[in-house]
């Protein structure tokens, strides 16, 4: 099984957005894939029609006094299944930190699920905290959405070197820019600048800020699902061809 | 398996017809329809079926992006998924798969068989949703036509039971007893589990059996039986099974074709030699030098066919960096085992094996004459079987005592050669005495006949080597393979050895005085 996890410091970049999508497009590729909501708003639960509550709460689960197989929900997507949010997860950092090696903790607790997928997506919250670094041990790889700004650009160098200096399983790191507006020029120019001067970090693909992506809260569905031919379920399936053999799936 | 979600199979009964069960469940439920969809694929599966004993479905797809193959087990799991080339030769063997986790759980069932095409299936498919309060999927009811294809498609199609397959939403069962109940009860009377698998169905439409090549014989035998009928009766089972296997040995689809096919004649030359007493002595003697006929003509491809499946093992032992040198030697077996397959084809399509096996079917079909120049020909099949086992035991014994550490590698063959009759008779009669003492019997047996049989492999294997040397010292790399020969031949000596060294233990089991009591009082 390899772990992806959706993370920026910051919130409202697109984690979100990117880690139901991907990992619906995932689903329909024919990987067993799972998708796991650490973020205690259970936006992706939320998306998923799933109640984001899972018996016992975050402690149990970091202490593994849960059965980790036993939380794990089906989603309408065939192939996708999700292991929900809870809002105690708000407590993650305290939990991790009561329990043994903390920042191996994530890794040993989702461990169990390994067989049964080929994939896990870990969408986590916005921070930079302990979950982050237990995040980091356990995910194979990174998927870092980027708004183009220049403080976004810097706060990604920022995790480059935090991950090269500070994380002992160093994931690789994979950003893409995500809601893109073409009609700024700032956006294009970054957008542009970025992956040429990167290309080992950053893809070429860019998701657009579009109405149907915003649109998915109403929906409660993937973009990729509820309207597949629309230019941001195209965006997403580009991006999904464009990483999926960076990220070894 | 913990993330498993119950699945139920029915089959749509006769005047029920999909759209009626779709409003039937509307009424019940708050249901999604999804737009209609057909898929086509082909089933795979070994000749002897070895998936679907395993409860496993493998399914060849023609989709996005080309060829792919689905594997799906009990538990309503996801499938597990590969791309796949079409296959070459109409078939797959393991090494034809992309690496991955379908390959992985593909190979201890599948070992060396390959994977056919036997049947082709179009079905027409309507998903229907069942939703709770939040519209949230929480059951899944497939409406399904299907039809198999007869030639590819060229010949039409059969239409084949529809089915309602009902599958549960992982962390929702209550929901999906609910459905499961209602489908059940279905509308006019309900609905019944569907009797056999879309797979097996599909496999009869296009006249194939479901049930595979068999390698044990299935004949019911009551121990009063006229032994000279209970004799015919398996002889015709054996040699349905070296008429199944006949097609896939000339189209050399994989190793064991062969090896079923030889152990199904070995096993009908062991009848015949066992209760030859059944027999008229000379349409007997014909029939046996027919049937020796044919193992002569198929030993040397098999042989071969034994040296290749072992050279991975054999391999593995010696240094790597004397494998490369190895080469040519493998190089030098392959063409010899494609030699001997075209002799072997040859035979077995020819005028000679054609008319010995009309003759062989005419013998076992026809009158064998009077029972008076066959003495066992009457006798109940449990006297005759019960002796002969008992005196190919009592020979066992007698010329197991005498092999010793200096004692020549053709006695130990001798040994397993009766050791091989003494297992026919209990395989193919054991079943008319009880369980419980022919199990173990078979078992101490075996466990003698492995380290036998490992002797002698390496004894024909080691001579067939060393054989090549000749040949060998004139090809490309010889003088380097001739060395690393002489590492693998050691290999294949000191494996002789330790077979040697523990037969002694097996043989003790084999012989112990319990197990020689038990033959005594049992089969006499």
């Amino acid at each position: 099984m390899r772990i992806v996890a959706t993370y920026n410091i910051k919130g409202g970049v697109g984690k979100t957005s990117a880690a139901v999508n991907l990992a619906a497009l995932a689903a329909q590729d024919g990987l067993r894939t799972l998708l796991w909501d650490l973020d205690p708003q259970g936006a992706a639960s939320f998306l998923f029609r799933v109640k984001p509550k899972i018996k016992g709460g975050g402690a149990k689960l970091v202490r593994m006094r849960s059965d980790v197989t036993d939380l794990v929900r089906g989603t309408d997507v065939e192939g996708l299944d999700l292991l929900p949010a809870d809002f105690s997860y708000r407590h993650m950092d305290l939990a991790l930190d009561a329990a043994g090696k903390p920042t191996r903790r994530l890794r040993k607790v989702i461990a169990p699920l390994a067989e049964y997928y080929d994939l896990a997506l870990l969408d986590c919250p916005p921070s930079i905290s302990l979950v982050s670094e237990s995040v980091f041990d356990a995910a194979d790889a990174l998927l870092v959405p980027l708004i183009p700004s220049t403080l976004t650009v810097r706060t990604f160098a920022q995790l480059g070197d935090f991950v090269a200096g500070e994380v002992d399983r160093r994931p690789q790191i994979v950003a893409f820019f995500s809601m893109v507006d073409g009609r700024k020029r700032l956006h294009r120019e970054v957008v542009a600048a970025l992956p040429a001067a990167s290309p080992d970090d950053v893809v070429q693909t860019s998701i657009p800020a579009a109405t149907e992506v915003e649109l998915m809260g109403v929906e409660r569905a993937p973009v990729v699902v509820s309207a597949p031919h629309s230019r941001a379920a195209r965006a997403y399936r580009s991006l999904w061809d464009e990483v999926r053999p960076r990220l070894g799936v | 398996m913990p993330l498993d979600v119950p699945t139920a199979s029915y089959a749509l009964p006769d005047g029920v017809d999909p759209p009626e069960l779709l409003a039937y469940l509307g009424k019940r439920f708050p249901v999604v329809a999804e737009p209609g969809a057909s898929r086509s694929y082909t089933v795979l599966d070994t000749a002897d079926r070895r998936l679907r004993a395993a409860g496993v479905d493998l399914d060849l797809e023609t989709g996005r992006g080309g060829p792919r193959l689905v594997l799906r087990e009990p538990g309503g799991r996801p499938p597990l998924v590969a791309d796949a080339r079409r296959p070459r030769r109409n078939r797959y063997l393991l090494r034809d798969l992309p690496a991955g986790p379908l390959r992985e759980r593909l190979a201890p069932i599948v070992e060396t068989r390959a994977l056919l095409p036997l049947a082709s299936v179009e079905v027409g498919a309507q998903l229907v949703r069942v939703l709770n309060a939040d519209d949230k999927t929480v059951a899944r009811v497939s409406l399904a036509t299907p039809a198999a294809l007869v030639g590819g498609g060229d010949g039409g199609t059969v239409p084949l039971t529809p089915r309602v397959d009902v599958s549960g939403v992982l962390g929702y069962p209550k929901p999906l007893g609910q459905v499961t109940a209602a489908v059940r009860r279905g509308p006019k009377g309900g609905l019944i589990d569907a009797p056999i698998s879309l797979a097996d169905e599909a496999i009869a439409a296009v006249g194939g059996d479901p049930e595979g090549i068999r390698t044990k014989v299935h004949v019911n035998l009551s121990p009063d039986q006229r032994t000279d009928r209970a004799a015919v009766a398996v002889l015709c089972d054996l040699a349905g099974m070296v008429e199944a296997n006949l097609p896939g040995t000339l189209a050399d689809l994989d190793t064991e074709f062969l090896h079923d096919l030889r152990v199904a004649v070995r096993r009908s030359r062991s009848v015949l030699r066992e209760l030859k007493g059944a027999f008229p002595p000379e349409p007997l003697a014909t029939q046996r030098d027919a049937l020796r006929w044919v193992q002569a003509v198929t030993g040397p491809t098999r042989d071969l066919d034994v040296q290749l499946l072992d050279w991975d093992h054999l391999v593995s032992a010696i240094p790597v960096e004397r494998h490369a040198a190895l080469a040519p030697v493998r190089t030098l077996l392959v063409r010899h085992r494609a030699a001997a397959f075209r002799a072997l084809r040859r035979e077995l399509r020819g005028p000679t094996y054609r008319q010995a096996w009309d003759a062989y079917r005419a013998f076992l079909a026809g009158d064998l004459g009077p029972s008076g120049e066959r003495p066992d020909a009457k006798r109940p099949i449990i006297d005759v079987a019960g002796r002969r086992i008992r005196k190919v035991y009592r020979r066992m014994l007698a010329m197991g005592a005498v092999i010793d550490a200096t004692s020549p590698a053709g006695d130990l063959h001798e040994l397993r050669k009766r050791g091989k009759e003494l297992r026919y008779l209990l395989e193919l009669f054991g079943g008319l005495w009880p369980r419980r003492v022919v199990k173990p019997m078979v078992r101490s047996l075996k466990e003698l006949q492995d380290v036998l049989g490992v002797h002698q492999d390496r004894e024909v294997q080691a001579s067939y080597l060393r054989g090549l040397a000749g040949e060998l010292a004139k090809s490309t790399g010889g003088p380097a393979a001739l060395l690393a020969l002489g590492v693998l031949v050691d290999r294949l000596d000191a494996e002789q050895r330790e077979a040697r060294d523990a037969f002694a233990e097996r043989f003790d089991a084999f012989a112990a005085a319990g197990q020689q009591a038990l033959v005594a009082k049992v089969f006499s």
